[in-house]
Formats: C-alpha cells, sequence, structure tokens
C-alpha cells in the first residue's frame, strides 16, 4: 500500500504531461492516441525496437549515474558529457594505437583506458574543489567545453579517417571490440557492463561502510565531518567514480557502437541523464528503471517522426513535462503537510 | 470573592500534524498578578502563549481580555489589545541602537526628518517609572544579555502593553541579572502590568510568581497561589506519576560528588590557543585537565568560546599553539576520527547543523561516527540487520519517538532528534565525553535520564567536559565548574566552592574588566 502511494505522484506527473502533449498534438493536427501507441509500444513490437531500446539504456543509465553517485555526497556533476566524450578519446587511442593487439588484452584496456580517461577529467574538477574550494557545477560545464575541442582536435588530427565527411577517426583496432551478444538484430555486451555498474553502485551506496560516509556526507557535511568523515575526500571520490562512470559511457560507445570515435557520439545522453538522475530523485537504485523508461520514449519517439511525421521533439517536452510535473508533486507534499 | 480576571482563555486545543499540543486547556490571568506557567519541554507552554500573542491558531478555543471575547490573529493584533511577549531569542536589530530598535516598526513623531527627540524623551521617562537603566544611545550588540532582555521589554511597555509574556527569561542570565530581572518584574507589577512568566525551574516559580499554573504533555494539571504550593506538589504536578523521584538526580540531594581522587588525568590542555579561519582569536591560553571520573564543568554566556573549546578537543579544529593531551599521550595533531576510536565521544551544541542528518534514517543517524565498529560493520560491509536490531533497542531505551529505524530523521522533533544524539553518545563505551547543553530541548524525566546516564559514565572511570548554559545542570553534577570568557578560562572552583553569584561575577567578565 505505501509502495502504490509512492508511486502515485509519477504516475500522475507521467498521466499530467501526457494530457498536455496531448492537447498539443491536437492542435498541431496528429492524432494524439496514434502517436501514444507509436510512443509506448514501438520497443515491444518488433525484437528490433526491443534492442533499439536496449542500446539506449546503456548510455542513459550510465550518465545518469555519472550525476546520481557525486550527488549522494551532495556534489553536482554537470559534466558527464565532457567525461563521456574525454572516456570515448581514451578508450579510441588505445584502440587504435594497439590495433594489433588479441582481444584478450586489447578489450580491457580499451576500457580500462577509457574510465580512467573520464576518471581524470572529473578528477581535474574534483581537485579545483578539493584545493582550492572551486564550485564543481562551474567547473565541470566548462569542462565540457574544453572535451568539444579536444573530440574535434583528434578527429581531425593525425588519426582521421580521410574518407568520412564529418571529424571521424579510423576504426579501432578489431580487438577492442565489444563481442556481440545478438548479431541481428545487433546488440553488443556493453549492457552487461552497465549492468554490473548499476548493481555495483547499488551495493557500494547501501550495503558498505565508504557508501554510508558518502550518503551521511551527502545528508549534512557538517555534521559527518563531526563525527570524524573526511568529507572533502568524499566530495573528490564522488565525483571521480562519477566521472569514471560517464567514462564508461563513452567507451560502450566507442567499443560497442561506432568502433571509432565520431564528433557528436555523446548524442543527447548526458542531458537526458541529468533529467533522468533528477527524476529517480537522486536515488542510484531507481536510475536504471527511469532509464528504462526513458529509452522507451526516445524509441518509440523517433518511430513516431518516421510512421507518422510527428517531430520528434515532442518526446523531448514530454519528458520535460513529465520531470516539472514530478517536481511539482515536491511542492504539493509539502504543503499538505 | 476573588479578584476579577484580565485574562481568560477557555478549552484551547491546539494540534500539529497528528501530535497534540494542547488540549482542552484554560489558563487565567488576574490583575498586578505575576502568573508562573511551569512545564518540563513539551508541556505546551509556549505554544498556549504564542496562541495568545497571535504566532499560532488554536484549533478551537476562546480568549476573554477583560470580559470580552478577542480574536488575535497577529502580533499586532495582541499588541492592539495590550499584550506583548519577550520571546528566548531577541529580535533586534544588532547594529541599530537601542532607541532605534525600540521604535522600529512604531509610528514616529517626525517621520520625514529621524529626530526621534519626542520618542526619546517618552523612553526615558518609562525607563525611570520602572527602573530600568539603559543608555539608549548604545548599540545592542554591544550590551550584554541581561541588557538586551531589558530592551525587549521596554519594547512591549512603549506599545503600551498591559500584559507582558515573558518565555523563559532567564535562560542566558547570570545569577546577577536575575535578580535585576525579578526586581523589574515586581515594579512593572507595582505600575499595574500582569506578567507571564513561561519557566521549567521550580525555583524561579516559587521566588517570583504570586501563583503558579502547571502544563504537562499539553494538559492542565493544577493553578494555585504560592502560599498554597510546596516543592514536592509542583514537581509531581511536572512530571507525572511515571518518573521514579527516588532515583532522581534532580530532585534528591546528592553527597559526595567532591573532588574525586585524581590519580590519573583522562584529559589535559595546555596553553591551548586558537585563531579560526577568519583570523578571530577564539581561545586563548586554556589549560586545564580533567580527571578519571571527573565531570568538569564549563559555564559562561554562549559564544564565549565554548563550542570553539569542543572542537578543539575533538580535533575538529586545529588549535593555533598549545598541547592537548590523553590518558598522557599527546594528542594535539591528531584527526577527529582517530580521537573518536580512542573512546572521545561528542555531544553537539547546535544538533540540527552539528549532530543530526535531517535527510537520512534514525538508523543512519545512530550509528554515525560509529559505523566502522563491530557489531554494525565488518570489514567494509554494513550489516543492516544488526543496526537495524540495535537501533530498535536504542528506540526503546531512550524513548525516541518514531516509527523506527527506517522513519526519515526529518521528521523526528527537536527533543526526540535530542534523545538520538544522547542515545548515540552513549552507545558506545567511551573515556572522554564532551556534552555541550546535552538536556537542552529534553523533558523533565529525559532531563534525569541524562544525569543519571552522565553520572554512571562518569563511575566507570571516563572524563567528562561537560559544557552548558544552564547553571544549575552544572552545580548539580560538576566536580569542578571552569567559567569562560572571551575565550578565556577565568577561572575553575571546587565543587565546595561552588556559588551561584561568585560563578555569575566571573561569567560576566568582571575579573577581567577590572584588571
Amino acid at each position: 500500500m505505501t509502495q502504490i502511494r509512492k508511486f502515485f505522484p509519477y504516475l500522475i506527473s507521467v498521466l499530467a504531461a501526457f494530457v498536455v502533449v496531448g492537447i498539443l498534438l491536437w492542435v498541431l493536427g496528429f492524432n494524439p492516441l496514434k502517436a501514444y501507441q507509436t510512443i509506448l509500444f514501438t520497443s515491444f513490437r518488433t525484437p528490433n525496437g526491443f534492442i533499439q531500446t536496449l542500446l539506449k539504456w546503456i548510455p542513459l543509465t550510465l550518465t545518469a549515474l555519472a550525476f546520481t553517485v557525486p550527488l549522494s555526497s551532495g556534489k553536482f556533476n554537470i559534466g558527464a558529457e565532457g567525461q563521456m566524450l574525454v572516456g570515448a578519446i581514451g578508450a579510441a587511442a588505445v584502440g587504435i594505437l594497439f590495433k594489433d593487439l588479441p582481444p584478450a588484452l586489447l578489450l580491457p584496456l580499451v576500457i580500462l583506458a577509457g574510465m580512467l580517461a573520464g576518471a581524470f577529467w572529473g578528477l581535474i574538477a574534483a581537485w579545483l574543489l578539493y584545493q582550492f574550494n572551486i564550485n564543481e557545477i562551474l567547473s565541470t560545464v566548462l569542462l565540457n567545453f574544453i572535451s568539444f575541442a579536444l573530440v574535434d582536435f583528434v578527429a581531425t588530427g593525425p588519426w582521421r579517417d580521410p574518407a568520412a565527411g564529418h571529424p571521424t577517426t579510423v576504426p579501432i583496432g578489431a580487438g577492442g571490440f565489444l563481442p556481440m551478444l545478438v548479431k541481428n538484430p545487433p546488440l553488443h555486451s556493453g549492457i552487461i557492463l552497465a549492468i554490473i555498474v548499476a548493481v555495483a553502485v547499488y551495493f557500494f551506496t547501501s550495503k558498505t561502510t565508504s557508501g554510508y560516509e558518502l550518503v551521511v556526507t551527502g545528508a549534512n557535511p557538517r555534521a559527518s565531518k563531526v563525527h570524524g568523515i573526511n568529507i572533502r575526500k568524499m566530495f573528490l571520490f564522488s565525483l571521480v567514480i562519477g566521472a569514471a562512470v560517464a567514462g564508461l559511457a563513452g567507451v560502450i560507445e566507442v567499443a560497442g557502437t561506432h568502433h571509432r570515435l565520431i564528433e557528436g557520439l555523446h548524442s543527447n545522453f548526458p542531458t537526458l541523464g541529468l533529467i533522468i538522475g533528477l527524476m529517480a530523485r537522486g536515488k542510484n537504485q531507481a536510475v536504471p528503471f527511469v532509464a528504462f523508461f526513458i529509452s522507451i520514449l526516445e524509441v518509440g519517439g523517433s518511430a513516431m517522426q518516421r510512421t507518422i511525421m510527428v517531430p520528434v521533439q515532442i518526446v523531448l517536452i514530454a519528458e520535460a513535462l513529465i520531470l516539472i510535473f514530478i517536481l511539482l508533486s515536491d511542492i504539493i507534499k509539502r504543503r499538505q503537510k | 470573592m476573588e479578584q476579577e480576571n484580565v485574562l481568560l482563555m477557555q478549552q484551547v486545543n491546539k494540534t500539529f500534524d497528528k501530535v497534540i499540543a494542547l488540549s482542552n486547556v484554560n489558563f487565567e490571568l488576574k490583575p498586578k498578578e505575576i502568573l508562573g506557567l511551569l512545564g518540563g519541554n513539551g508541556a505546551g507552554k509556549t505554544t498556549l502563549m504564542n496562541i495568545l500573542y497571535g504566532l499560532y491558531r488554536a484549533d478551537s478555543g476562546k480568549v476573554i481580555l477583560k470580559g470580552q471575547p478577542v480574536t488575535i490573529l497577529s502580533p499586532r493584533d495582541a499588541i492592539r489589545h495590550g499584550i506583548g511577549m519577550v520571546h528566548q531569542h531577541f529580535l533586534q536589530i544588532n547594529n541599530y541602537t537601542v532607541l532605534e530598535n525600540i521604535i522600529l516598526g512604531s509610528r514616529v513623531s517626525r517621520p520625514l526628518t529621524a529626530n526621534y527627540s519626542v520618542e526619546e524623551a517618552a523612553i526615558k521617562e518609562l525607563c525611570e517609572r520602572f527602573g530600568l537603566e539603559i543608555d539608549l544611545s548604545a548599540r545592542v550588540e554591544t550590551l550584554p544579555m541581561g541588557t538586551r532582555q531589558k530592551v525587549e521589554i521596554l519594547k512591549a511597555l512603549y506599545r503600551g502593553v498591559s500584559i507582558l509574556i515573558l518565555d523563559e527569561p532567564t535562560t542566558n542570565l547570570i545569577p546577577q541579572e536575575v535578580d535585576s530581572l525579578f526586581e523589574t518584574l515586581k515594579i512593572m507589577v507595582r505600575e499595574g502590568l500582569s506578567i507571564v512568566f513561561i519557566t521549567h525551574k521550580l525555583r524561579e516559580v516559587l521566588s517570583i510568581c504570586d501563583r503558579i499554573t502547571v502544563l504537562r504533555e499539553g494538559k492542565n494539571v493544577i493553578s494555585l497561589t504560592r502560599k498554597d504550593a510546596s516543592d514536592e506538589m509542583l514537581v509531581r504536578a511536572m512530571v507525572g506519576d511515571k518518573m521514579d523521584l527516588e532515583k532522581s538526580v534532580m530532585f534528591t540531594s546528592r553527597e559526595g560528588t567532591g573532588a574525586v581522587s585524581a590519580s590519573q588525568d583522562v584529559l589535559h590542555l595546555e596553553g591551548v590557543s586558537m585563531i579560526d579561519q577568519q583570523k578571530i582569536q577564539e581561545l586563548t591560553d586554556i589549560s586545564f585537565s580533567i580527571g578519571s571520573g571527573e565531570i568538569f564543568g564549563v559555564a559562561g554566556v554562549a559564544g564565549n568560546g565554548q563550542r570553539e573549546l569542543a572542537e578543539v578537543v575533538m580535533g575538529i579544529q586545529p588549535v593555533t599553539s598549545g598541547k592537548i593531551s590523553f590518558n598522557d599521550q599527546e594528542i594535539t595533531t591528531l584527526n577527529t576520527k582517530d580521537r573518536i576510536a580512542e573512546g572521545f565521544v561528542y555531544v553537539p551544541e547546535d544538533r540540527l547543523a552539528d549532530g543530526f542528518l535531517n535527510k537520512a534514517s534514525v538508523a543512519h543517524n545512530l550509528i554515525l561516527g560509529y559505523h566502522n565498529l563491530e557489531p554494525y560493520s565488518r570489514k567494509g560491509i554494513i550489516n543492516w540487520k544488526n543496526v537495524n536490531e540495535s537501533s530498535r533497542k536504542m528506540i526503546s531505551e531512550y524513548n525516541i519517538k518514531t516509527t523506527g529505524p527506517d522513519e526519515i530523521g526529518g521528521n523526528l522533533s527537536g527533543g526526540n532528534i535530542q534523545r538520538v544524539m544522547i542515545a548515540r553518545a552513549f552507545s558506545q563505551p567511551s573515556r572522554l565525553m564532551i556534552a555541550h547543553n546535552p538536556t537542552r530541548g529534553l523533558d523533565i524525566p529525559s532531563m534525569d535520564f541524562v544525569y543519571q546516564k552522565l553520572l554512571e559514565h562518569a563511575s566507570t572511570g571516563a572524563g567528562t567536559l561537560l559544557i552548558s548554559e544552564d547553571l544549575d545542570e552544572l552545580l548539580l553534577i560538576s566536580n569542578r565548574i571552569a567559567v569562560m570568557y572571551r575565550g578565556k578560562v577565568v577561572g575553575i572552583l571546587p565543587r565546595e566552592k561552588f556559588e551561584k553569584y561568585e560563578i555569575g561575577r566571573l561569567m560576566s567578565g568582571y575579573e577581567q574588566e577590572s584588571k
């Protein structure tokens, strides 16, 4: 019963958002019911639709966790974008430099390099916070811009693929490709990595003493410090872990999806990751489920554009509205007290 | 025929969420009397008076003022009806003068020129009439607590109130200031005012009040004149039948809490000074030792370095110079975590900022600082089964009102948050307890329980640094009392030399100034 009551505001928020979007669609001259049907059921109608959904779920879950893990300690990582891109650069660099290594060596190296590169990008902001008390929101956002330039530099530099019209590197060695789980439609094993990360984050924050320290630091840093917890270390640590997870999202795009570094491979995942993290109210264990829901909307949205010519942006409007209604439900709950 | 009343409150009910704060409370105030409104924390005294002053609205009930039913919706209404209130925390603008603070928010005769000579004359007359000696041109932040309180009283008098409510007015005062306050109250009554004196201190009620009304758990218990009242009767009325007075620390005289056989020093401070990050000298050359089994009290007006002393001892703030040793080992640079591992326990004063996690569960709160110890965790993995089990034990032993270990801390009331902190502090064997205002917000049986625990803890040979703004608390259970003034220890008195006025004199910095 209490479980149902907990979910009630979310359900209402989703419904309300759909009603508003429905009115919008109707005014624009589309059939809202048909649009919803496409949005909600594309993922489950065909194997391809389902696998598309899973492929979206991977980076969405990881970039959302990159936001919520630091948030557990009270820090805002707005830099998943940059960390994902630098992670992708790291993965691509190792994959290209050592392209002749066998899979047993190259794949772990690619993964490790990407995560370390992402972690390093987060460490810059974390260190600035630790040493000089520089606000992490500003530094992580600003580092995003540098990462765009870095991707451009790498993708148009010596590793450039001359055959491509878009800034792109040459492919990484085949040993660095993530093995396929399903051949047709294609599903790579990045999903296993994402599941492992999601479970590990859950285990860490709810079952370990370090995770406890992270959570209580977020709940009240001053009281945590008074009770012997090194909170500055917690801030640093959580930002770096979050950044490494974002880096892994970049790795999977390179080693699983594109097999090379492409400018813009981050798509809108980090932005959606933020929205997912907020919808999950920063709860790490809720992130995978919210991410799955958003993946369904995303896949359904592109299908809707193809089949009934409704612009895909409608889905983004729906997602934003859901978030706004969830935040509104918080205010209503507070008023009721 | 009894004297007619000036104020009647009838059948007042008030609930907060699901908590019943007042149920069918009746209240009567007679002309020219000082009425003591007595009760422990959570008894509903302040709630009742806040309703009268228009800060809260009653769910039901009537207010009859001089025979006329009135509705009071705001403090402005209350003042218009001649009811004023002096809160525990003064509502003053620190860098304004006394005069400016008094006339703030009232109509002035010459608003365009900021020439307040008319108002000044009126206030001076009030000062004379009520025997209040205050320099009207002084900025309030430079004044001692007792004087600031008189400014607050003057504010009410200037607005022409005939009923004045004082909420725990003696809390931050030294004994000399309390005497002076009582003098003022007597003059005010003589001049025709009626006064409600909210307090939980028995002695004050018996020494100043004409009549006494006791509330407990939001209900009327008794109302009687001072002549008819006895200590024992009032104690019983305040605490109810549940409390065992024989075992109580507060209501039985205790012997043998004099000097402890100072065989060994647990804690030793030598010339400790601390300059904080804002470059303010918070502590200056503090030296003392706490013996094994000793409760070492620290008295002082709030904000004279007590909190900084506690934080330096806990290793939360580094010392600038000086040495701290624990059981003859120097620990000056040891961090907080390691001090906790050595057996330091801290009950901070500011519970919401320093002691409690509003956004985490009760269980999270109860293990804070000890989460690395068995049985709470092993090899870095928390055993939530054990945590929940001992949380439930603590919840029942310390009478914490909560739905269970999983409830979010923010749902708890102030008194229950204090109980969580006390439960946590006593949940582990410790060798040095640093307790800062450990009974703030607790009702009387709980206060007594904390005293029993502190004494029991001291009897195990541990040292205790008890910092408190409640002088009675210190006099009750300390072996020695040090007095702090402006970051210095200005005197240390052994139990046989405890004397309230002497401590008050030290607290006001008299000795320092005269040197």
